[in-house]
């Protein structure tokens, strides 16, 4: 197949996904609740000083106190941003009206707390149970993953790591009782677990140091030579995340050096993720999959390919330095570069590879893009993952399964003070001039949106 | 002046890439073959003996012999910068400045190895002595385009038939006196602001630092300052003495202790016989530093800015953080937290890049923050390991929780890595505790509400005030550096005033009619 007509398969598929949009459910586009918050997120979108002031407010919720510090925290903001935005003022009217404040602050309190239900699935496992199930029912299969507090103490990273068990094992339990689904539980590889947790290394541990990977592999790796153990025996598969680059050589050098000892050979599933936008993503693609060839295991391995999810962080950051950022400032050449590791890591399955590719995207175009490419290669339809995030994702995870292809839905558990700072980086991106989801909000052109990058 | 648009900081390595540690490792070894480093007696045979400096995480390995210099070659020092100042003051200010940026070049091209001895010499974790190294690159640039705009003079008002101009002039032989803390930049800032301007200088490094201080005059040398408008007066307390009450110095900058500080400014204001100038003072001293803890605050950001602020280089920061001062609110969460990271401290040799302090700077040092800890009979306190058995000077990371006000921990500068966190009812009842103390050097506050913010930030209460961040690591043209009360005197280094202490202004009014008729 040319490069024209894997173009035209990308729109056809694209088209397709679009078309399945509009047959989300209830937790999707029909919803009320959620065509306001279409409508808020739009109104963001278009005045930045709203958005930093209502951000600031998400942020600082938590640590609020009282209603009266919740109102004087919330005033502030408008405040300050009503020197440019004509909406903070007359929010910022509304929230100084005498009277007024408290059922304001209640009712900013009580959407903050809605809107983070939206992105947080619960406090914990089991009281996601119910959501999980539903997911599973609607043909989607989850991953979940545990929002806290940074670990920047031993007791803190070990009550992540009891977590972790924890999580485990419900997972575990009430997935037993999920019906048999063909699609989510079996590729050409072999059986798909249905148990599916996400861990960060910087939770287990506070030795991580950016110049210092070799700390953490002495600290970390006891917790997560345990949790790899208790999955390996309750059959689930254990996902490890990416963070900042600070921490990437840490977490893949520990976690590759955990997976090759013998007791793993068989188990448990796993894998890791890659962040697209890291210019030298694909060195890190390359270090990868050379890994993969020199340690075959009998369970096969994921790689899940983000875009990434710390581009002010990493841009800030090495502003601050001096240094070159080491992500693509330039949101096409990061998309293209999103489409060259797909293409990569398709290759290498359709190679004989024992590598799951998981394309975790909101962008309309990477995942046609990665569907057209995966038959192309003439894979069959299960070999190719998606992956979208609970909350931002929830129509495009109804679109691929109406397509008949696998998506799994990343879940972030935790408590509200905890998801904080979760919630307003899915806000941000949301709203982010940048952002796909930010173009669908504001109704671009579906021709438009899956145009080339 | 027109810095701001130009200057950039100089970029710290990128530590967190594995072939530039394997870079700074090998250069470390490199220069561990070439040790003791020697450096020569700038006047001759050394009378006074030799000055030697020693790794402080490994007091058997001997880094630099120098000279111990006495009060007569203090004189001839002085002698040799009072000579070279005619021909030095005279070049212009283009040319001063250029041989700054070549200083600042030599210095680039040999960061790994001066990173490498400051590590060794100062006992200086790698990402501190490289961010010290290029400190000094900054202060050599900045003070170079400083130097050019202060050249241009100010513009005056300007009447009919009359013709006002103001131009900077030099002053004469400076001393300067340096600690060992920052041992390249501190040294380089002062040094340089002396030079460009047109001063000369005799440039005596701390005892503990001589081969750093070395590597800067000779980067200065090899850039083009004469020998005897730059002269190295390595050595302790003697030289030092004699350069503040010698009548041929103009000025004295000075960065150290306060006791030291105060001390200078009272003998440089007695004027010796001959001597026709007053001697201007710039003398940065101590700090006892205070982080405010708002209520709203995110601890998981404020704990580890304040780990950082209090334990880094083990607190041998006039920067560094010595008090916390909590809202109640959060006290307990605050506390429970601070701990726990204390104790996941590393403790070991600065070479090592998983250390997160190391030594401090010898065994003087070492008895004197032990003699804090002995005499704090208030426990419970938090401590982390130390090395044992490596005869460095290890002082463990120490956390003391609500000691009464009375204690020597909360009311002196112990410049060592011990920390105090009191609670307090409000913010407002912390910026009183805050104006209460000796010192007005930097500050935190961690807070999120703008309010709070704007309200601290308006009140000056110390020179240097950061919000939501560490307080150490002051940028050279970001962050002009500085405080009052006893902190210092000002003016703010790396900052756009600094130079106008090394100068004096002189102004020209012409009358420009003749015979009625303007020119």
């Amino acid at each position: 197949m040319d490069d024209a007509q894997l173009e035209d398969r990308v729109h056809e598929c694209g088209q397709r996904l679009a078309a399945g949009l509009g047959s989300a459910d209830a937790s999707g586009l029909r919803h009320p609740l959620a065509i306001g918050e279409r409508r808020m997120m739009r109104s963001l979108i278009a005045d930045p000083r709203l958005r930093a002031a209502l951000f600031r407010f998400v942020d600082v919720r938590p640590a609020c106190q009282s209603r009266t510090e919740l109102v004087r925290h919330l005033s502030e903001f408008l405040e300050e941003a009503g020197a440019g935005s004509e909406n903070a003022r007359r929010l910022a009217r509304l929230t100084s009206r005498r009277g007024l404040t408290l059922p304001t602050a209640g009712a900013a309190g009580l959407g903050v707390a809605s809107m983070a239900h939206r992105f947080i699935a619960g406090e914990d496992a089991q009281a996601a149970a119910s959501e999980l199930t539903s997911l599973w029912e609607q043909g989607r299969c989850v991953t979940l993953d545990l929002l806290g507090e940074a670990t920047l103490t031993e007791p803190e990273g070990e009550r992540y790591a009891q977590r972790c068990t924890q999580t485990l094992r419900a997972l575990g339990q009430m997935s037993a009782g999920w019906a048999p689904n063909q699609l989510l539980e079996h590729d050409g590889l072999g059986p798909l677990p249905r148990a599916n947790l996400s861990v960060k290394v910087s939770a287990l541990t506070p030795h991580l140091r950016a110049n210092a990977p070799e700390r953490a592999l002495s600290a970390a790796r006891d917790r997560l030579l345990e949790l790899l153990r208790l999955a390996r025996d309750l059959g689930a598969h254990l996902h490890v995340d990416m963070e900042s680059l600070d921490t990437r050589e840490s977490i893949t050098e520990l976690f590759l050096e955990l997976l090759a000892l013998d007791e793993f050979a068989d188990g448990p599933s796993a894998g890791i993720v890659l962040q697209a936008y890291l210019t030298d993503s694909e060195e890190q693609l390359e270090l990868l999959l050379g890994w993969l060839e020199q340690h075959p295991r009998g369970a096969p391995f994921t790689i899940r390919l983000v875009k990434g999810a710390y581009w002010d962080h990493e841009v800030v950051l090495a502003a601050q330095h001096g240094w070159r950022a080491p992500v693509f400032t330039d949101r096409r050449s990061c998309d293209r570069h999103y489409e060259h590791l797909t293409r990569r890591l398709l290759d290498a399955r359709a190679g004989g590879l024992a590598l799951r590719p998981a394309i975790a995207s909101h962008n309309l175009r990477s995942l046609a893009h990665a569907i057209a490419y995966s038959d192309a290669l003439g894979l069959a339809p299960d070999a190719l993952e998606l992956q979208v995030l609970r909350g931002l994702g929830d129509d495009t995870a109804a679109a691929i399964a109406a397509y008949g292809r696998r998506v799994r839905v990343y879940c972030p558990v935790g408590d509200l003070v905890a998801g904080m700072a979760y919630l307003v980086r899915r806000l941000l991106e949301n709203t982010s001039n940048d952002s796909f989801l930010a173009a669908q909000t504001t109704g671009a052109d579906i021709n438009l949106l899956l145009e080339r990058p | 002046m027109s810095t701001e648009n130009t200057f950039r900081n100089e970029p710290a390595l990128e530590f967190r890439r594995e072939p530039v540690r394997a870079q700074a490792l090998r250069a470390l070894a490199e220069l561990r073959t070439k040790l003791p480093l020697r450096i020569g007696a700038a006047n001759g045979a050394a009378a006074g003996g030799e000055l030697l400096s020693y790794n402080p995480a490994n007091p058997a390995e001997l880094i630099a012999v120098a000279p111990a210099g006495t009060a007569a070659d203090a004189r001839a020092a002085l002698v040799r910068a009072d000579s070279a100042f005619e021909s030095w003051s005279a070049l212009d200010a283009g040319t001063r400045a250029a041989t700054l940026q070549r200083a600042a070049g030599l210095l680039r091209e040999r960061r790994l190895e001066l990173t490498a001895l400051e590590v060794l010499e100062a006992g200086k974790p790698w990402p501190e002595a490289d961010a010290d190294v290029c400190e000094a690159i900054d202060f050599l640039e900045y003070y170079a385009l400083g130097a050019l705009a202060l050249d241009r003079g100010r513009l005056l008002p300007q009447l009919p038939g009359e013709r006002n101009t103001l131009r900077y002039y030099p002053r004469g032989p400076h001393a300067v006196i340096a600690p060992w803390n920052f041992p390249m930049a501190i040294p380089a800032g002062m040094v340089s602001a002396a030079l460009v301007t047109g001063n000369t200088v005799v440039f005596k490094p701390a005892e503990q630092t001589p081969a750093c201080g070395h590597a800067l005059v000779q980067a200065l040398h090899s850039a083009g300052v004469p020998e005897d408008a730059l002269v190295l007066l390595t050595g302790a307390d003697e030289p030092a003495r004699e350069l503040v009450a010698h009548p041929l110095v103009h000025g004295i900058a000075f960065t150290g202790s306060c006791a030291a500080g105060q001390h200078i400014i009272h003998a440089a204001a007695q004027a010796q016989p001959g001597q026709r100038h007053v001697k201007r003072v710039i003398a940065e001293m101590g700090g006892k530093n205070c982080i405010i803890v708002d209520a709203d605050a995110d601890l998981d950001d404020a704990v580890p800015a304040i780990i950082k602020s209090a334990f880094g280089f083990a607190g041998q920061k006039c920067s560094a953080a010595a008090r916390v001062l909590v809202c109640e609110q959060i006290a307990d969460a605050l506390n429970e937290r601070l701990a726990g990271a204390i104790r996941a401290l590393r403790v070991g040799p600065a070479e090592d890049f998983a250390s997160d302090l190391a030594t401090v700077i010898d065994a003087e040092a070492l008895a004197r923050i032990n003699a804090f800890l002995d005499g704090a009979e208030h426990e419970p306190r938090v401590q982390a390991d130390i090395p044992v058995g490596t005869g460095g000077h290890y002082v463990p990371p120490t956390l003391f929780v609500d000691l009464p006000p009375s204690s020597r921990i909360v009311r002196e500068e112990v410049f060592g890595p011990v920390l105090s966190c009191e609670r307090v009812a409000s913010v407002e009842a912390a910026v009183r505790i805050v104006r209460e103390g000796d010192f007005g050097l930097t500050g935190g506050l961690f807070s999120r509400s703008p309010q709070t913010i704007e309200y601290v930030s308006r009140l000056g209460i110390v020179g240097n005030l950061y919000v939501n961040r560490e307080i150490t690591g002051a940028m050279v043209g970001r962050h002009p550096f500085g405080g009052g009360r006893l902190s210092g005197t000002g003016p703010k280094a790396g900052g756009p005033d600094y130079l106008l202490t090394f100068v004096e202004a002189r102004s020209v009014s012409e009358n420009t009619v003749r015979h009625g008729l303007v020119i």
